[in-house]
């Protein structure tokens, strides 16, 4: 069996691995670099309801029918979520939220991190120092130990103060992208600077927060920076590119890599072949010519509108860029709001499907061996409710099972 | 308590024309002060399309407003310069327009005193190849483009200099009479919640489209303002380096200006009752679309960044007699109360446009001396302003200046390469400053990402000034989110749509702003 896999952020690296592990040929079509470089480095399921989610499992059940969870199911996104977990070593479960200080210094709930951010779980310490460096400018410390410090958590008042480091990450260098920054920490005696300027800081509180930059390729730095430190401390993670969401990335790609992978990087799907209700194979555009690769079964899973897998034109006309699937709202009036404050209708916007996730059209599914996975669903305020991860994952989880088990 | 001041005269609306009344009125050696109810230049002149006109486009339907905007061009260039990008302009006959028209424009251009040259079709689409190949004819023209927050400012500074005080966020509340003679103005310091009266023997109300609510306060019959609400599209790049007028009687959408890294289309013209109706209607960007589209062909494939409208301060007031033409030019109107109202010492100016901002002043500064018999000429032809650089402005000098200190300096805003250090000194200098605000003196948040990005590091870096503290801080991030959100919202398509999505991410996904404690002040306006 041949499939393709098209995007490669977390639904389509799932996806991708899923189906490796069956021992399925995979190649997987992506564009650019996938979404986990906008990721935080964990892994929500769900964490506003729009009230503060602690144990996200029970309430799954309860959201509206169209939310892709309902379709989803609490036990498959238990089950595809700890094993990402597991396979990344990620501190958490889907039960529980960890709640984490944001780059803004509110307290985000998500289920899943690194540990090296988990650390930083406001349920585990009371008094916080933000040491930001002048070289890191989304780290902004003196605002997010000022919003620790007038935050209520749980009834106890949070304490943080901030400091401010001087670190040329390489010499010479005032704006630095936190990929050099990172690159440059994997370097062990930069590190131990690093560590000592942090250190020298810090005052006395329990834990130090440190902006999400603590090295990139090696996998042993956070350890090794906490060691030098001497004390409890964490990573935040920052706005995009995010550092914890590329290491995530560059751990996924690695394992499918490992698992006999194809990968077709930077090439755009542009087309499809198809034959009784079937997809044959994907166009794909590539260096000079276009390439056709026949396939038995598709995971689409380019994202939403941030990635242009939906996209909108300039009469208002909302399309699914590939195959033209059909979406559950297509044309922008009426979706938007003036006002910043509510949940904007549009995000929600996407494709219906099936158990399998296969995309739905009046009929059925719109092709029997093409499923969905990803921001690409129907139904969900991602961004607000924090759900992404865990739809990507569990959707991605439920296309591969369906592929290997024979779509029901 | 109530502060008190005094003043000669009381300057009422902080635009370009209220802005260059007081600099008039300063220069000439009265006593002034302006008061205006946000930041300087936040209604019409912040919100129009930032052309300095030529002139070219009134010579058929308004000669006398084409000879003062030829002339007023001139004289701006030499003396605000820094907010004035050279880019020329032409006018063209698209495919379907009367290509007869061009020789009343050329006749009508050689009688108006406004610089006109027709030019081959072929040399006007090698300067600009984006437009539309089936153009027949082509004009140049002297346009530019001009930022109307530059010009603003740097004429406030020049007041400032000469003594004048320039008031920002204080709302007028009434204007007091002593009989029938004006005797104060009481406003509102909304920053600081104190009431200010400010004694004076004058008052000129440049409120512009709001000049019906401001007459209103010294109990006058409202002067009838007729607000034309018109719409501009914020092309990202420079689709044209050039000015690019549609050669006909001047009609909608007929205009796309490049202003710094971008190109704005305009604009559209719909009566509204209220000023402050500055909605952007779907219909209204699908016909600037449509208009784009015939003037550059595959417009609507390019991405928008931002739309906005603004009000045209129109006076259509029967109180504007033949008595004031005088001090009057077509388009612009001089409302005496004292003839009208039975009130003296308050006049009120409409109309115009922002290339005759300077000339709109010295007629009613003329006014006002003439009634209190004064003879002291205007000079504000004669003195630049203080601008940093005496040169008029360039698109590429950002990118110079970034490139020179590209290794010592954090860009804050990337889009913009507004330096962090620029910012610094700005939050500095004026710590009660919006980012709004200081979006308007930088240019923060006005590119591609709309403030996705730089929003959460101007906040950081106030708040790192000490001079912010983090619920303020925090109200500055989510206010700026807020306000760029408005004028992306009508314009969501291709990759702003993209765009919108990441910052949605970013904002709320990542930053969970939405769950920061929450300020105890207000929303945005």
């Amino acid at each position: 069996m041949r499939t393709v896999v098209i995007g490669a952020g977390l639904a389509g690296l799932t996806a991708s691995i899923r189906l490796l592990e069956a021992g399925v040929d995979v190649t997987l079509v992506s564009k650019g670099p996938g979404g986990l470089a906008l990721s935080q480095g964990s892994i929500d399921v769900l964490g506003y309801r729009p009230s503060r989610v602690t144990r996200p499992l029970e309430v799954l059940g309860a959201l509206p029918g169209d939310h892709p969870y309902a379709v989803l199911g609490t036990a498959t996104v238990r089950e595809s979520v700890s094993w990402l977990g597991q396979r990344l070593g990620l501190v958490g479960s889907p039960a529980t939220n960890l709640q984490l200080p944001t780059a803004a210094g509110a307290i985000r709930p998500t289920a899943l991190a690194w540990a090296s951010l988990a650390a930083g779980d406001v349920r585990d310490h009371t008094t916080f120092a933000v040491i930001g460096v002048q070289q890191v400018k989304d780290f902004p410390a003196a605002l997010i130990a000022g919003n620790l410090d007038r935050t209520v958590f749980d009834g106890r008042e949070l304490r943080a103060g901030f400091g401010l480091v001087d670190f040329e990450a390489r010499d010479g260098e005032q704006d630095p992208s936190p990929v050099h920054f990172a690159r440059a920490l994997d370097d062990a005696a930069t590190r131990r600077r690093f560590a000592s300027a942090v250190a020298a800081a810090a005052g006395t509180a329990d834990v130090v927060l440190v902006p999400g930059i603590v090295g990139l390729d090696d996998p042993g730095a956070w350890d090794d920076f906490v060691a030098a430190l001497g004390r409890p401390a964490a990573e935040v993670a920052m706005q995009p590119p995010s550092i914890p969401g590329l290491r995530m990335f560059q751990r996924l790609l690695d394992d499918a890599r490992a698992l006999g992978l194809r990968h077709v990087q930077g090439s755009l799907a542009t087309g499809f072949t198809h034959e009784d209700g079937r997809i044959t194979g994907i166009e794909v555009a590539s260096a000079g010519h276009s390439k056709h690769i026949r396939c038995d079964a598709v995971v689409h899973a380019p994202g939403g509108f941030e990635s242009g897998g939906l996209g909108v034109d300039s009469h208002g006309v909302i399309t699914e860029r590939l195959f033209g699937l059909p979406l559950t709202v297509d044309s922008l009036a009426g979706l938007t709001e003036p006002e910043v404050g509510a949940p904007q209708p549009l995000f929600e916007v996407g494709v219906l499907v099936d158990a399998d996730m296969r995309p739905l059209g009046l009929d059925g599914p719109v092709h029997t061996n093409l499923h969905v996975a990803g921001g690409i669903l129907a139904g969900a305020q991602r961004a607000r409710e924090k759900s992404g991860d865990g739809i990507a994952v569990a959707s991605a989880w439920r296309a591969a099972e369906s592929i290997l088990g024979g779509a029901r | 308590m109530v502060q008190r001041l005094s003043a000669d005269v009381v300057v009422i609306g902080g635009g370009s024309t209220g802005v260059g009344v007081v600099r008039d009125a300063a220069m000439r050696g009265y006593r002034a002060v302006l008061v205006e109810r946000d930041d300087l230049a936040c209604g019409t002149t912040g919100r129009f399309h930032g052309l300095l006109h030529s002139g070219g486009r009134y010579v058929v339907s308004d000669p006398q407003s084409a000879t003062e905007c030829a002339e007023e061009n001139a004289i701006l260039r030499r003396i605000q310069p820094g907010a004035i990008e050279d880019t020329g302009g032409f006018f063209v006959t698209l495919p379907g327009d009367d290509p007869a028209f061009a020789d009343e424009f050329l006749a009508g251009a050689a009688r108006t005193g406004v610089p006109a040259q027709e030019i081959g079709v072929a040399e006007a689409l090698r300067r600009e190849p984006r437009v539309n190949p089936g153009i027949q004819r082509a004009v140049e023209v002297h346009d530019g483009s001009v930022d109307g927050w530059a010009l603003v400012w740097g004429a406030a500074r020049s007041a400032q200099e000469y003594g004048a005080q320039i008031l920002t966020y204080h709302r007028v509340t009434e204007i007091v009479r002593d009989g029938d003679h004006v005797a104060a103005v009481r406003c509102r310091d909304v920053r600081h919640g104190e009431d200010v009266e400010i004694a004076c023997n004058f008052v000129l109300n440049c409120a512009g489209p709001w000049a019906g609510q401001v007459s209103a306060m010294a109990g006058c019959e409202p002067v009838a303002v007729v607000a034309g609400r018109g719409i501009m599209i914020a092309m990202n790049h420079r689709i044209v380096n050039t000015v690019v007028n549609r050669l006909v009687y001047p009609t909608d959408g007929d205009i796309l200006v490049p202003a710094h890294t971008v190109s704005i289309i305009g604009t559209t013209d719909v009566k509204v009752n209220d000023p402050d109706d500055t909605r952007v209607p779907a219909e209204e960007v699908q016909q600037m679309l449509d208009a784009g589209e015939h003037m550059i062909p595959g417009f609507r494939t390019h991405r928008m960044l931002r739309a906005w409208a603004g009000s045209r301060p129109l006076i259509k007031d029967p109180r504007v007699s033949a008595d004031d033409t005088r001090h009057m030019s077509r388009g612009m109107s001089i409302v005496d109360h004292s003839q009208h109202d039975g009130l003296r010492g308050l006049l009120t100016i409409g109309g115009g446009k922002l290339t005759t901002y300077r000339l709109m002043a010295e007629h009613i500064v003329d006014a006002m001396c003439e009634q209190l018999g004064d003879e002291r000429p205007c000079r504000t032809a004669d003195e630049a302003v203080p601008e940093p650089h005496a040169r008029l402005h360039k698109v590429t000098d950002r990118l110079k200046a970034r490139e020179e200190s590209r290794t010592d300096t954090r860009a804050l805003c990337e889009c913009e390469l507004v330096s962090e250090d620029d910012f610094r000194r700005e939050i500095e200098a004026h710590p009660e400053a919006s980012l709004d605000d200081v979006r308007r003196q930088l240019r923060i948040g006005m590119g591609p990402c709309q403030g996705g990005f730089c929003s959460l590091r101007a906040a950081g870096v106030a708040c790192a000034s000490g001079k912010v503290d983090a619920e303020k801080g925090t109200k500055l991030l989510t206010d700026f989110i807020a306000s760029r959100w408005k004028g992306v919202q009508p314009i969501l398509a291709g990759d702003q749509v993209r765009q919108a999505a990441l910052d949605e991410w970013i904002s709320q996904g990542t930053l969970d702003v939405e769950h920061v404690p929450a300020s105890t002040q207000g929303g945005v306006r």
